[in-house]
């Protein structure tokens, strides 16, 4: 890869890169799911901690070239290149850099960034509850939606409501996020000025209160919207599919049979049991999420993760990408197993929960 | 009190239910059989209101018609009024919600309570199904096929309905299961008014007291259960009964020809009936009243195609033949059976008009045979104990099987010869046919007299020891033949033999005759279980060491102890005898 490539930003390699990079651990998951879960995660973890320690060693030339890029060469004293040589360990055997590289991990240690002049883990810090503000809200919502239009379309399969709603979310998926927020950005925030443009908030605004939630919501509406309607129509269609192949069953006989009013036999019933795959499909959506909420954030310059690692790419700050990426994938594989015990709850059929 | 009045039900272009009457009072138990496709799940799937095609007709619960309420004021009955016991198939219970919560959300649909009342009831229906508390708070997943049916029955029970619904009850369930789960469902339709839908035609037997047979959307017979087991009436009906197991019944499994098609004009099961007549392939028959029964058929079902009213013959001082009075119905076989010399092939000679009677009259499809015609002997023909009897020997085989057509002016025909070959399994090949009776095997011989007997479309067969010079296996095969024949043609057999275990497994009544009379006649299960002559006893007992008291069979068995071991050990077996009626009522209380 050249450099070329790099700094075109949000480029062709790049968005490939991440999305993978991002989407694997989901597909690990969904392949190691059968067996006990947590052990499973901790494998998958040690694969992602020893691909991370072992690529950037494994590119042509100079490892700390690698990792710090040509520029930082340049500006390199010997004194620095040896105490770099020195903090990476790389005069040790490779055993001994794994464990070293271990340890600093488990001290939090994801490197230091160059460019902020702060570690790593700091930067990512003071970036991250933008980000979780923002993607986790998304899924919140989106699935909520999506559960709620699917169970009605699904209900009155074929009816006009049914059809309008297919209709409109077949054109909706295949819109990708960032341009539905580049539309949104352009309608709010520059025809009408209703939204702002940029940022998570008022630049000292000094505001409290109210008035402090209120910018928040403002700077997160457009942002929030722009995944939501993307991300809530696999929700969608997935809810009204299992909505439709759950009327079929015998059980929604018997609830009639009973004598349960249909709202009774949607929800509680039909929409209940739909519930399941959904869930799974959370677990499953949510590198999706995140990657849409990355691109997102570069679109309304919403200062989270993804604006970050925009500009560390754009600033060639590879210990600031490396950490990014491992936390993200980190995270992304926590909140899989979250899903996969919370649908262990749902479905007693599945595992011991009972 | 449920009245349902000519009840059509289609979905789209296809009429399911096709005028259907049925009226029940409480305390009945009404069983539904029939074959799949016949509309037993859409009749009690309307009942209870929840089919979405378009229902006519009526369906009256206590003074108010279901078909003409909203769908909110069925909802308020639906469960509450009258209740279904669905089948018990994979998820007819929600995999998410624990058997308690089920039965709970039925009671509060419709009367909602406090929780601990609520936690009483539940409890108390439990142990009415005979689960516990523990068992109520499982998912269904968890619990066995038969525990499920109980929940399932629990959940229909909640709100003491006076209208039970059964769908299938014991399908899918073991012998056992489904004896107790038979057991609890009859508990259960006390003192309401029950109707049960199934195509097992024992369970029906052991839980209902009336029995409707549908077929095709309309009912062609109804009346009491155990009348209608014992003596089915409409064709189909008793084709349905040959065809299923069961323990009532010895003779040998027989199915019903052709297959159940909905756009039939005229009588539903024309095209599969052996009797049937040109109006019925126009004409609906009615559901009618048959002294007691009620049936669907234009020739008030299953005819009588043979009577005989005393019937006498004497040679000098000798009574070959005293006073013998005899039925026999279409597809029926009737097995006469006696010694040498009880004259009962002298009576099978008089029927064939081959000797002559000294009084008595026999009607051949309600009318009086006087002299024999041409004629009769298209309707009736024979088979002897020794097949080169009929057959001459200066004869080859298509010329012996096509001999009936010259004696009847009717013209030889190569198509009708091919097909009794077929028929009776020959084959038609020039050297076969060229073939004279010397040279067949005993069994070949067998068939090329019974295809000769055919070739003329006869409705009665008189078989006169027709396996008795065979070897065993040939025999089965014959005897096999005969009964194919029969469920195809719908052929009526009148079977002469001495054989009791052969009469056993082929006929469907027995008349045991000595000394030139009838002694007993009657369902050949019920008269064997029960043999209330002398004589018939003697038979029984020289036939496989038969006593008084019953049938002795001394038995070796290899019993199976801890696993590896095998023990022999020699008992006796002692099976008791009783009569139908007694056995189904045995099996309805147990
Ligand atoms: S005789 Fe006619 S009416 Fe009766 S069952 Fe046969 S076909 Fe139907």
């Amino acid at each position: 890869m050249s450099m070329d490539d790099l700094s075109r930003g949000s480029g062709g390699w790049i968005d490939y890169t991440i999305a993978r990079a991002i989407e694997w651990p989901g597909k690990a998951f969904s392949l190691l799911c059968k067996g006990g879960i947590l052990a499973n995660y901790i494998i998958a973890i040690l694969i992602i901690l020893s691909l991370n320690f072992l690529l950037p060693r494994m590119m042509p030339g100079d490892p700390l070239q690698a990792i710090y890029g040509d520029e930082a060469l340049v500006a390199m004293t010997p004194q620095l290149e040896a105490d770099l040589i020195h903090r990476f360990g790389l005069d040790l055997s490779i055993d001994q850099q794994f464990i070293a590289y271990l340890s600093a991990l488990a001290h939090g240690d994801l490197g230091y960034s160059y460019y902020y002049g702060e570690s790593v883990s700091q930067v990512i810090l003071a970036f991250l509850p933008w980000t979780i503000l923002l993607a986790g809200s998304a899924m919140m919502i989106s699935t909520a939606i999506g559960l709620l239009l699917g169970m009605e379309s699904g209900y009155r399969r074929g009816q006009p409501l049914d059809k309008l709603l297919l209709a409109g979310v077949i054109f909706l998926s295949g819109l990708p996020d960032f341009f539905i927020g580049i539309l949104l950005l352009i309608v709010f925030g520059v025809s009408w000025r209703v939204l702002p443009l940029s940022g998570a908030l008022t630049p000292y605004g000094d505001l409290h209160g109210t008035a402090l939630a209120l910018d928040l919501l403002r700077h997160l509406a457009a942002p929030l919207a722009a995944l939501v309607i993307v991300r809530m129509t696999s929700t969608y269609l997935l809810t009204r599919n299992s909505m439709i192949a759950t009327l079929g069953e015998r059980y929604i006989v018997t609830a009639r049979g009973k004598g349960c009013s249909e709202r009774r036999i949607q929800y509680m019933h039909a929409g209940r049991n739909s519930l399941l795959p959904v869930v799974t499909s959370v677990g499953l959506h949510l590198p999706n999420i995140v990657t849409g909420a990355l691109f997102v954030e570069i679109v309304f310059a919403y200062p989270g993760v993804g604006w970050l690692l925009y500009n560390s790419i754009l600033s060639r700050d590879y210990p600031l990408i490396q950490g990014i990426l491992l936390m993200v994938t980190l995270s992304v594989l926590t909140v899989n197993m979250a899903v996969d015990l919370a649908y262990r709850r749902l479905d007693p059929r599945v595992g011991n929960a009972h | 009190m449920l009245d349902i009045e000519g009840l059509k039900v289609s979905f789209g272009e296809r009429e399911v239910l096709k005028g259907v009457d049925i009226h029940l009072e409480r305390g009945d138990a009404l069983s539904i059989i029939g074959e799949s496709g016949a509309g037993k799940t859409t009749l009690a799937m309307s009942i209870m209101g929840l089919l979405n095609g378009g229902c006519s007709g009526r369906i009256v619960l206590q003074g108010r018609d279901i078909l003409e309420m909203g769908e909110s004021r069925r909802r308020e009955i639906r469960g509450d009024v009258m209740a279904m016991v669905f089948q018990n198939v994979e998820d007819a219970l929600d995999p998410v919600y624990t058997i308690s919560d089920q039965i709970e959300e039925a009671i509060l649909v419709h009367h909602p309570m406090d929780k601990d009342r609520l936690r009483l009831r539940v409890d108390h229906l439990l142990i009415q199904v005979g689960l516990n508390r523990e068992k109520g708070d499982a998912y269904p997943h968890q619990l066995s096929g038969g525990e499920r049916q109980r929940a399932l029955i629990a959940m229909a029970l909640a709100n003491d309905p006076q209208v039970l619904i059964l769908d299938e009850p014991t399908a899918s369930l073991d012998a056992m299961t489904k004896a107790e789960i038979l057991g609890l469902l009859r508990e259960s339709m006390r003192d309401r008014i029950g109707l049960v839908v199934t195509h097992d035609i024992s369970a029906a037997s052991r839980i209902s007291n009336r029995m409707a047979v549908l077929y095709s959307g309309r009912i062609l017979e109804m009346g009491d259960t155990e009348e209608v087991l014992a003596r089915p009436l409409h064709p189909y009906t008793r084709g349905l009964l040959r065809s299923s197991p069961n323990m009532i019944t010895t003779k040998d499994l027989q199915g019903i020809p052709g297959r159940m098609n909905s756009g039939v004009k005229g009588c539903p099961f024309h095209p599969r009936c052996t009797q049937h007549q040109q109006r019925c392939t126009f004409e609906l028959p009615e559901l009618r009243d048959v002294g007691g029964r009620m049936i669907a058929c234009h020739r008030g079902g299953i005819v009588p195609l043979l009577e005989v009213r005393g019937l006498c013959r004497s040679f000098g001082p000798l009574k070959a033949v005293d006073g013998v009075d005899l039925n026999l119905c279409e597809g029926e076989t009737l097995a006469l059976v006696g010694e040498s010399g009880s004259g009962k092939t002298t009576l099978a000679r008089m029927i064939m008009g081959l000797t002559r009677l000294d009084s008595g009259e026999i009607c051949l499809e309600g009318e009086p045979l006087e002299a024999r015609s041409k004629e009769f002997y298209r309707r009736v023909q024979m088979i002897y104990q020794n097949p080169r009897e009929s057959i001459s020997h200066r004869m080859n085989v298509a010329e012996a099987i096509m001999e009936p057509l010259d004696v009847q002016g009717l013209g030889r025909s190569r198509e009708k010869l091919e097909r009794v070959l077929d028929e009776v399994e020959l084959s038609s090949d020039p050297e076969f046919l060229n073939r004279y009776s010397h040279h067949l095997s005993g069994g070949e011989a067998q068939r090329v007299a019974i295809a000769r007997a055919l070739i003329l479309d006869p409705k009665l067969l008189i078989a006169d020891e027709p396996t008795s010079a065979l070897d065993s296996s040939v025999q089965a095969k014959i005897l096999r033949l005969l009964m194919d024949l029969q469920e195809k043609r719908g052929l009526a057999i009148l079977l002469v033999t001495h054989d009791l275990a052969l009469a056993r497994k082929v006929s469907d009544r027995m008349a045991v005759m000595k000394g030139g009379k009838i002694l007993e006649e009657g369902l050949t299960s019920d008269l064997l279980a029960h043999p209330l002559h002398q004589y018939t006893r003697e038979l029984m007992e020289s036939a496989s060491g038969v006593d008084d008291d019953g049938v002795q069979v001394k038995a070796r068995r290899q019993v199976e102890r801890e696993g590896d071991c095998i023990e022999e050990q020699s008992f006796e077996v002692c099976r008791r005898p009783g009569t139908w009626q007694r056995m189904i009522r045995w099996m309805r209380s147990s």
